[in-house]
């Protein structure tokens, strides 16, 4: 049987790497050792706690270079479009054209984490008048200004309307800026009322189908303003093969999710899973590498679960998570106090569910987009959530609230109703800062206190 | 068995020795809270086993809670004050639904189930209102003591708005109050519904009776009532409510594996 999978340090991951070598790790382009990722600034990494495996380093190594392969996707004469805060449809469309790379400005939320502040976007996003009021994203803002993270993208699109209301306000501040946007409109989902004509959706909701037929129509502008930019028509052709491709990666990620939450003992941590998660929206800018890191990271999964082991001991409390986390942290710091996830909802939970493959693309597109759990209700969220957390057999539920993100200030306490009510279970809202470490004993108390809950609930 | 509670909370340290069965602690000590964490706990022990007639190898488990339970290196567990509460309260009141525990630095607010047991729970710790922390101040404004200002808030008629809810901020209007001539009594009381407002957010529109109020500031002479007007159902203290934590510590080391 091969060594039981451990949670381990940057530090260890240094010995783990040597020894891999000299065992004849083979890598992709973008591999190495870990910590060269900290003398390029990402001082956050030697406090995060990692997978040891070779499919775990190659995911962070992916993740880490993005910035080098935008750098050299510009270099090689592509276009590069930022599709920001549509979740996983601007991006598939992009990908359908030749020559076309998309990524997510919107990911730079991250970078104050795992830079621990020292790029000072947030402090340029507060001198352009964004400040903590606004969500975390609004690091994207000084992302721009430095042009020290991403290029400049030949084409901005954002999805705006029913949303996000802090990311529509930051990114018309960067459209001020002088970076033209393409906007796109979303509105508020609703149910439909009785005799209006109804659509199904990805995800188990409906809609009106005047509703699905407005966002369809934006979908053909962004669908022209593509083709413009590629030289190339993005023909339904294309745009069928581009779904086929994301639906790759949503089948391998919805096996990976199936798999690592269901799984007795954890087979991998909440750190890369929440990773992984993310490629379905954006694929880290290479579609088909982002399909085998998967693949290699579903089959050390499978690998664990046949031979029944796992990163931590079995039995840890099964906690449903709800809303990314600025600070990568605090998904290692429920796993040290005796928490596992086993299920997730970080905003994006229609970007799991595979496109329809049987309807005409554009309008396949359109339904998944007003499947958006953010342009929807929250107790629309809270009911997606109520049966996701009951199909994963959590115990718990844990709302990470986002500092300055709008939708965080209502929704808490709708989607802890529905749990309560639904399925009985505990709820624990947590609010998770870019940077933890001041709050964490604060933190890490109340994940201590649901674990225990958890327990007794067990023993009772 | 004989076994021992500590809870290491912000202000106080509070210890519960407890024998067997369901009889009255052997003692109970209680002590400021300060950088020597370790030795004012050691010390609120021995004086708890003197005054017990005890000695430490009497002793068969030590469980700690608090926010500085794991800075007691002689106890064999440490337990988060939700579930150290939960079951101190099952013992003191068991029919409780809801507990409000109001500190000296956070306020929780627990739901229980039939049987005592925690089904969920809400805290704050990132704001000093709602804490023990805004009725320190205020008593240091009116320099007076925590139990005098419980007196004046008795005898308001008439409580004060207090709009902020930032402690830095209230005591901005508090300054403004007393320059127009607004009674003490009358801020007090403000204070104390402000602090009740806020603590009976925690629970939204889910707080079930028996209500039971617990940690110091329960024995703030007002903090029920004022939690009673905001919640609009009885509120009874639990018996020795600054004891709850350290009682539910003491309790759950008897459990098999603390």
């Amino acid at each position: 049987m091969s060594p039981r999978p451990r949670r381990i340090r940057l530090e260890d991951w240094t010995r783990r790497y040597a020894e891999l070598r000299a065992a004849g790790l083979s890598e992709p382009s973008y591999g190495g050792p870990l910590e060269r990722h900290v003398l390029d600034g990402d001082l956050r990494l030697p406090k995060l706690l990692y997978d040891d495996s070779p499919a775990a380093l190659r995911l962070w190594n992916f993740l880490l270079t993005e910035e080098d392969r935008l750098q050299a996707a510009r270099a090689e004469g592509k276009k590069l479009v930022g599709a920001m805060k549509d979740l996983g449809t601007v991006p598939v469309m992009a990908w359908s054209l030749p020559g076309v790379v998309a990524f997510y400005p919107d990911g730079a939320w991250w970078i104050p984490c795992v830079m621990e502040l020292s790029a000072g976007l947030l402090a340029v996003a507060d001198r352009l008048g964004v400040d903590e009021s606004f969500c975390p994203v609004r690091a994207m803002l000084g992302a721009f200004l430095t042009e020290a993270h991403y290029p400049i993208p030949d084409l901005l699109t954002c999805n705006a309307g029913a949303v996000c209301d802090d990311f529509s306000a930051i990114a018309q501040r960067l459209a001020g800026l002088g970076h033209p946007v393409l906007w796109w409109e979303s509105p508020h989902r609703r149910r439909p009322d009785p005799g209006e004509e109804a659509v199904e959706l990805p995800g188990g909701f409906t809609a009106p189908r005047g509703h699905v037929a407005l966002v369809r129509e934006e979908l053909a502008r962004i669908r022209e303003a593509l083709g413009r930019l590629a030289g190339l028509p993005l023909t339904d052709e294309r745009l069928a093969e581009g779904i086929r491709a994301a639906n790759r990666v949503r089948r391998v990620l919805r096996e990976l999710r199936d798999l690592a939450y269901t799984a007795d003992p954890c087979p991998l941590p909440a750190l890369e899973m929440l990773i992984a998660e993310m490629l379905a929206l954006h694929f880290c800018s290479d579609r088909e590498e982002a399909l085998a890191v998967l693949g290699e990271l579903l089959g050390e999964v499978r690998g664990r679960v046949a031979e029944g082991t796992g990163v931590l001991d079995p039995g840890a409390a099964r906690i449903f998570w709800v809303n990314p986390v600025a600070d990568l942290s605090a998904m290692n710091l429920l796993e040290d106090c005796g928490g596992r996830v086993c299920g997730t909802d970080y905003l994006f939970s229609h970007a799991l569910d595979e496109i329809p493959g049987d309807l005409e693309p554009l309008e396949a597109l359109a339904r998944m987009a007003v499947a958006d759990p953010m342009t929807g209700s929250a107790a629309d969220r809270a009911e997606r959530i109520c049966r996701d957390a009951a199909r994963f057999g959590a115990e718990a539920v844990l709302v990470s609230r986002i500092p300055g993100a709008s939708h965080c200030a209502t929704e808490g306490r709708i989607i802890g109703d529905a749990v309560d009510r639904s399925l009985g279970l505990p709820v624990l809202e947590i609010e998770v800062p870019p940077l933890i470490d001041s709050v964490r004993a604060g933190i890490s108390g109340r994940m201590e206190a649901l674990v225990e809950t958890v327990r007794r609930r067990r023993r009772a | 068995m004989i076994t021992a509670g500590i809870d290491a909370g912000s202000r106080a340290i509070k210890v519960v020795l407890l024998g067997d069965g369901d009889g009255d602690p052997l003692a109970e000590t209680v002590g400021p809270q300060g950088i020597d964490q370790e030795a004012r706990a050691t010390w609120l022990c021995e004086k708890a086993l003197e005054e017990a007639g005890l000695s430490a190898s009497d002793v068969a488990r030590v469980v700690a809670t608090g926010y500085g339970r794991k800075k007691v290196p002689f106890a064999h567990r440490t337990i988060t004050e939700i579930t150290c509460h939960a079951r101190g309260i099952r013992r003191l009141v068991p029919e409780a639904r809801t507990i409000i525990e109001i500190g000296g630095q956070d306020s929780k607010l627990i739901r229980l189930d039939g049987r005592g047991a925690v089904r969920d729970f809400a805290m704050n710790d990132r704001c000093a209102a709602g804490t023990g922390r805004f009725l320190e101040m205020v008593a240091n404004r009116f320099d007076v003591c925590l139990s005098e200002l419980g007196d004046l808030a008795v005898r308001s008629k008439n409580p004060a708005v207090i709009s902020s809810m930032c402690v830095v901020f209230a005591e901005t209007e508090i300054i403004g109050l007393l320059a127009a001539g607004a009674p003490p009594e009358d801020i007090v009381g403000g204070v104390q519904h402000a602090i009740a407002t806020r603590v009976a957010a925690l629970g939204g529109r889910r707080v079930a009776g028996p209500v039971v109020f617990t940690g110091g500031v329960a024995m703030i002479p007002g903090m029920d009532r004022a939690l009673e007007g905001v919640l609009d159902q009885p509120v009874t203290v639990a018996p020795r409510p600054q004891f709850t934590g350290a009682l539910g510590a003491a309790l759950l080391a008897r459990e098999p594996g603390a």
